[in-house]
C-alpha cells in the first residue's frame, strides 16, 4: 500500500467528522472518494495533504509515518474544490510558484511551466489572469499547478464541481487519461455516483465519517457490502416487505429490501416475457420522458417501484396493467447488505 | 485558545502582536478607569450624578444628540434616496461630500459652523430676523450634531438601498400597489433596520461629541452645557473623581447603545442570509 | 421620509418628477447649507484681511510648530495602526480560536467612545494619581502633558480604522489561497506579500488614508491629554482652539483652512481608491 490510512479520528467540537478510518491506497491507482455531502471526504483529504492534523490514528505514505511532516514537505499536490488560483499572478506564474518556492533556476522553471502548459492544453494563456479564464480552463491550471512540483500523490477536492454538465464530462475523460498517463497516485473527491464510477480505478466509500466500502466501481455496484452503499446507487425503490414478491428466499430479520430501476423487467400483456409465469402484476402510476429512455413509477403488491423501458418498446399507459418481474434484489439487515436472486432464474428455462 | 488552521503561518506572531498592542492602548487605559471608578463610593457616585448641573447636562446632551439623530434619520435617507435613486448633475461630489464629517477635524466644523451661525454670520443673521438665535443655543448644538451624524445614517442606508432587487418593488407594483404604498409596505420595512443602524451609531457619536460643540454651545451652565463639557471642565479643576463618575455613565450609555445596534443588525443578518 | 410619501401620493410622471426635483433639492440644499458652506466660511475668514494676514498666520512659528507636531502624532498613530491592523486582520481571518468574536468586539470599541473619555483613560493611566506614575517619574518618561500622551490618545481613537477596513476583504477572500500558497512550502511573509496583499492593497490604502484624516484632526482626546503647551504639545487643531478663543478669528481660521485642505485632499484620495479598488 502507498497510501495507508489507521484509525483515524477526527472531531471539530463535539462532531466526528472522521470515525475509525482506516483504508489502503496502491501506487498508481486513481481513486475516487464518494459519499454524501458532510461525509467527512474533504476532511480526509486534508489530513492526508496536511491542511487538518488527525486526533488520532496513523497516515502513512510509502512506509513512513507522516502525521508530523508539514504539509509542504509531503510532496502532495493539491487541487483545492474552488481552485484556489491566485487571482493576482498569471497563469504562468501560478504554475511556476511551487517551483520558485523550491528556488528552482529560472531557465528550469519556464521550461517545466511550458511543458506543463502544453500538457494540459493552454499554450499560449501563460499571461492571463484566473479572472480572464473559463471554469474548465481554471481547473486546468490548478491542475497544472499542482503537478508541477512532480508530486508523488496528487489529491483532488470535488475537481469538476463548479464546472457545468457538459464540459464536466469531456474533463473527467481527460483527466482520466491524464492520471493514467502520468502514473501519479491520486484521489479525487466526488459527490457524484456516475462520475466516481466513470473516473475511478477504485472507489472509498464514506457516510457519516465512517469508511463504508473500497472496491473497484463494478464491485461496489454490484456487490454492496452494507445497507448504506446498496441504497446509495441509482434510484432505488426501498421498502419493508418482499416477501410478498414470489420465487425468493425468505429470510427473518430483514429489516429493508433494495430495488434498483435495472432490476426490474416491465412488459406489456400483449408483449412475450420469458418469465411470465413468475412475474407479478402491476398498475403504472407514472410514466416520464427522461433522457435515457422512459422512467416508469409502477404499484406492484403495494409497494411503488421505479423502472425503465427504452423509446423502442412499446409504449406503455398510466393507468395500465402490465407484468412486472424481478431479477433481483438487495436485503439489509442492519448495515449489512446481501444480494438476492429471482429463484425461477434457476429453473431451466423452456425453449419454445 | 486553540488554532485551527495548521498550514497558514503567522498565528502566534499576529495574535500576539494584536493582543499586546490592544492591551497597552485599550484594555490598560479601560481597566484603570474602571480601577479608578472602584474606588469611589456608591455615595459619592451618585453625589456626582445627582448633581443639578450634572445631570441638566445628562439632559441636554441626551436630547441635542435624539433629535439630531432623529433629524439625521430622515435627511440621511431622503439623502441615500437621491444618490441610489436618481441621477443628477454634481452627483458624485454630493456623494462625495457626505463624508466630509469624518474628514474635516471636529475642532474646524465647530469654529466655521459657529462663525456661520452667530448673529453676525451668514446663515445666523438671516434667522435673527425671525428672532431666532441659533449659536450658542441649543438649536446650535443639534446643528453641529447633524453635521457630525450625517454620513451615518447614509452609509447605512445606502448599500441596503442599492442592494434592494427591483423586481421586488415591481412585483408589488405589478398587484396593483401605488408609489405611496409600495414605499411604505416594502421598501421602508427594508430599510428600518438599516435605519435604526445609523441612528444608533450617529446617537452614540453624538452623545460623545466634544470638538464640533465646544465652539457653538456657549457652555452656559443648566442650558447648553454637554456631558463631554462637564467632564473637560472637572479635568480642568483636577477633579478627577467627578470626571470619571459621569465619564462612566456616557460610557454606559454609549455601549448600550452599540450594543441595541448590534443586536439589531444581527437580526437583520440572519434575516437576510434566510431569505436569500 | 415624510417628504418622499407626501408628494409620492402622484401616481403620474409628472407627479413622480415633481417628487424627485423637490427631493434633490432638499438634498442639494442640506449638503450646501450643512456641508460646503461651513467649508467656505473657514475660507472666507481666513482671508477676510487679505493674503498677507492669512500667510502671515499660516508662516507662524506656533503653527509651524503645530504642523509638525500634528505630522508626528499621525505618523506614529497611522504606523502604530498598521502593524496592528495587519496582524489583527491576519489574526481573526486566518484562524479559527476561542474569544475571536471578543476579540473583534474590543478592537471596534474605541470609536463608541467619546474623545474626552479617551483621553481621561490615559490621564487615569499614566497622570499623577495613577499607581504606575512614580514609576514613570523615576524613569524619566513622560506620558501625560507631553508628546507620547498625544500619540497614545491618537491611536486610541484610530485603533479599528485599519483593521475594519481588511477584516472584511479578507473575510469574503477565504484561506484557500494562502492554504495552497503554505502547501507549496511558501513562508508566512512570502504567503503575505504574494498572494494576500494584493487582495487588500486597496482596503488598506484606504484604511491609511481614514486613520491619517482622524489622527490630524483629533481635537477632544487630544485636548485633555495635551495640556494645551503652546509650542509644546499643541497640535493643529489645539491652536485653531487657541487662538479663536483668544478671539484672533482670522489666525484662527487660517490655520483651519490648512486642515480644511488635508479633509478635501483626504475625500479626493478617498473617492480615487473607492474607484480604483472597485475596478479591481
Ligand atoms: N473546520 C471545520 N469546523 C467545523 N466543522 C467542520 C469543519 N470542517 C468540516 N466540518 C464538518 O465536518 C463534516 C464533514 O465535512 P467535510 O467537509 O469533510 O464533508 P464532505 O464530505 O467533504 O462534504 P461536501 O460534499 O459537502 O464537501 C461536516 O458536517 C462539516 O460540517
Ligand atoms: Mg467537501
Amino acid at each position: 500500500m502507498y497510501v495507508e490510512l489507521k484509525h483515524i479520528n477526527k472531531h471539530f467540537g463535539n462532531f466526528k467528522a472522521s470515525d475509525d478510518v482506516t483504508v489502503g491506497i496502491e501506487k498508481g491507482k486513481l481513486i475516487g472518494l464518494l459519499g454524501p455531502s458532510g461525509s467527512g471526504k474533504t476532511t480526509i483529504l486534508r489530513m492526508i495533504a496536511g491542511l487538518e492534523h488527525p486526533d488520532s490514528g496513523e497516515i502513512i505514505i510509502d512506509g513512513k509515518v507522516i502525521n508530523d511532516v508539514p504539509a509542504s514537505k509531503r510532496g502532495i499536490g493539491f487541487v483545492f474544490q474552488s481552485y484556489a488560483l491566485f487571482r493576482y499572478m498569471t497563469v504562468f506564474d501560478n504554475i511556476a510558484f511551487g517551483l520558485k518556492i523550491a528556488k528552482k533556476p529560472a531557465n528550469e522553471i519556464k521550461e517545466r511551466v511550458h511543458e506543463l502548459l502544453e500538457l494540459v492544453g493552454l499554450s499560449g494563456l501563460e499571461k492571463r489572469y484566473p479572472s480572464e479564464l473559463s471554469g474548465g480552463q481554471r481547473q486546468r491550471v490548478a491542475f497544472a499547478r499542482a503537478l508541477a512540483p512532480n508530486p508523488q500523490l496528487l489529491l483532488l477536492d470535488e475537481p469538476f464541481a463548479a464546472i457545468d454538465a457538459k464540459v464536466r464530462q469531456e474533463l473527467r475523460s481527460w483527466l482520466k487519461g491524464m492520471i493514467q498517463k502520468l502514473g501519479v497516485t491520486s484521489i479525487f473527491v466526488t459527490h457524484d455516483q456516475d462520475e466516481a464510477i466513470e473516473v475511478a480505478d477504485e472507489i472509498i466509500i464514506t457516510n457519516r465519517g465512517r469508511i463504508e466500502q473500497v472496491g473497484t466501481p463494478y464491485e461496489i455496484y454490484s456487490n454492496p457490502k452494507t445497507a448504506f452503499t446498496a441504497s446509495f446507487f441509482g434510484q432505488p425503490s426501498i421498502f419493508k416487505d418482499y416477501t410478498k414478491f414470489r420465487n425468493f428466499e425468505s429470510i427473518e430479520n430483514i429489516d429493508n429490501a433494495v430495488v434498483r430501476p435495472e432490476f426490474v423487467k416491465v412488459t406489456k400483456k400483449t408483449e412475450v416475457q420469458k418469465y411470465s409465469k413468475s412475474a407479478e402484476e402491476g398498475i403504472v402510476e407514472e410514466v416520464n420522458f427522461r433522457g435515457f429512455g422512459i422512467e416508469l413509477r409502477i404499484r406492484v403488491n403495494g409497494v411503488v417501484l421505479t423502472a425503465r423501458r427504452s423509446f423502442d418498446e412499446p409504449k406503455v399507459e398510466v393507468g395500465e396493467k402490465v407484468d412486472v418481474f424481478l431479477y433481483q434484489l438487495f436485503v439489509t439487515e442492519g448495515n449489512e447488505a446481501r444480494l438476492l436472486k429471482n429463484q425461477s432464474l434457476r429453473e431451466p428455462v423452456v425453449v419454445i | 485558545m486553540k488554532r485551527k488552521s495548521v498550514v497558514i503561518p503567522g498565528f502566534g506572531l499576529t495574535t500576539g502582536v494584536t493582543l499586546a498592542i490592544l492591551s497597552v492602548v485599550v484594555l490598560i487605559p479601560l481597566a484603570s478607569l474602571v480601577v479608578f471608578s472602584a474606588q469611589m463610593s456608591a455615595s459619592e457616585i451618585i453625589d456626582v450624578i445627582t448633581r443639578p448641573r450634572v445631570l441638566s447636562s445628562f439632559k441636554v446632551s441626551f436630547l441635542t444628540a435624539f433629535v439630531a439623530s432623529l433629524i439625521n434619520a430622515v435627511m440621511g435617507v431622503v439623502l441615500a434616496w437621491v444618490l441610489v435613486r436618481y441621477t443628477f448633475p454634481l452627483k458624485r461630489i454630493v456623494d462625495g461630500t457626505i463624508e466630509l464629517p469624518f474628514a474635516l477635524p471636529t475642532a474646524v466644523a465647530g469654529i466655521a459652523l459657529t462663525a456661520l451661525t452667530a448673529d453676525t454670520g451668514l446663515v445666523g443673521g438671516f434667522f435673527a430676523n425671525f428672532g431666532i438665535k441659533i449659536a450658542f443655543t441649543r438649536i446650535g448644538i443639534t446643528v453641529a450634531l447633524v453635521f457630525i451624524g450625517i454620513p451615518f445614517v447614509v452609509r447605512a442606508v445606502q448599500p441596503v438601498l442599492e442592494k434592494l432587487d427591483p423586481a421586488y418593488e415591481e412585483a408589488a407594483g405589478v398587484l396593483g400597489a401605488s408609489r405611496t404604498r409600495i414605499f411604505w409596505k416594502v421598501i421602508l420595512p427594508e430599510l428600518i433596520p438599516a435605519i435604526f443602524t445609523g441612528f444608533g451609531l450617529a446617537f452614540g457619536r453624538c452623545l460623545g461629541e466634544y470638538g464640533s460643540v465646544v465652539f457653538i454651545a456657549g457652555n452656559m451652565p443648566f442650558e447648553t452645557e454637554i456631558a463631554p463639557l462637564i467632564i473637560m471642565s472637572e479635568l480642568q479643576e483636577y477633579d478627577y473623581s467627578s470626571a470619571t463618575t459621569i465619564a462612566l455613565v456616557m460610557l454606559v450609555a454609549s455601549f448600550v447603545t452599540l450594543f441595541l445596534v448590534n443586536v439589531v443588525q444581527n437580526r437583520n443578518a440572519k434575516i437576510l442570509k434566510g431569505g436569500s | 421620509m415624510s417628504t418622499v410619501t407626501q408628494s409620492s401620493l402622484h401616481r403620474d410622471t409628472k407627479g413622480s418628477k415633481i417628487v424627485r426635483y423637490s427631493l434633490i433639492g432638499l438634498s442639494l440644499l442640506f449638503v450646501f447649507l450643512m456641508l460646503i458652506l461651513p467649508l467656505i466660511t473657514v475660507i472666507t475668514e481666513a482671508f477676510k484681511q487679505g493674503f498677507a494676514v492669512y500667510s502671515k498666520a499660516v508662516a507662524d512659528d506656533y503653527t509651524i510648530k503645530a504642523i509638525l507636531l500634528t505630522l508626528e502624532a499621525s505618523f506614529f498613530a497611522v504606523a502604530i495602526n498598521t502593524v496592528f491592523g495587519l496582524c489583527a486582520a491576519w489574526s481573526l481571518t486566518k484562524f479559527k480560536f476561542k474569544g475571536k468574536k471578543i476579540l473583534a468586539t474590543l478592537i471596534d470599541l474605541p470609536v463608541t467612545v467619546s474623545p474626552i473619555i479617551a483621553g481621561l483613560i490615559f490621564l487615569l493611566t499614566f497622570g499623577r494619581q495613577s499607581p504606575i506614575f512614580s514609576l514613570l517619574q523615576d524613569a524619566d518618561i513622560k506620558i501625560v502633558f507631553a508628546v507620547p500622551g498625544i500619540v497614545l490618545a491618537t491611536i486610541f481613537v484610530t485603533f479599528p480604522f485599519i483593521s475594519r477596513e481588511l477584516i472584511p476583504v479578507l473575510e469574503s477572500q477565504g484561506t484557500d489561497e494562502e492554504e495552497a500558497a503554505a502547501l507549496m512550502g511558501a513562508k508566512g511573509f512570502t504567503i503575505f506579500r504574494r498572494i494576500t496583499f494584493p487582495h487588500i492593497k486597496w482596503a488598506f490604502l484606504y484604511g491609511v488614508v481614514l486613520c491619517a484624516a482622524r489622527a490630524m484632526g483629533e481635537f477632544g482626546a487630544v485636548s485633555v491629554i495635551s495640556g494645551h503647551l503652546r509650542g509644546k504639545t499643541n497640535t493643529l487643531p489645539l491652536h485653531v482652539e487657541i487662538l479663536f478663543n483668544e478671539f484672533q478669528y482670522v489666525p484662527a481660521f487660517a490655520v483651519a483652512s490648512i486642515l480644511v485642505m488635508l479633509a478635501i485632499l483626504i475625500l479626493v484620495a478617498r473617492s480615487v481608491i473607492e474607484h480604483k479598488g472597485r475596478k479591481k
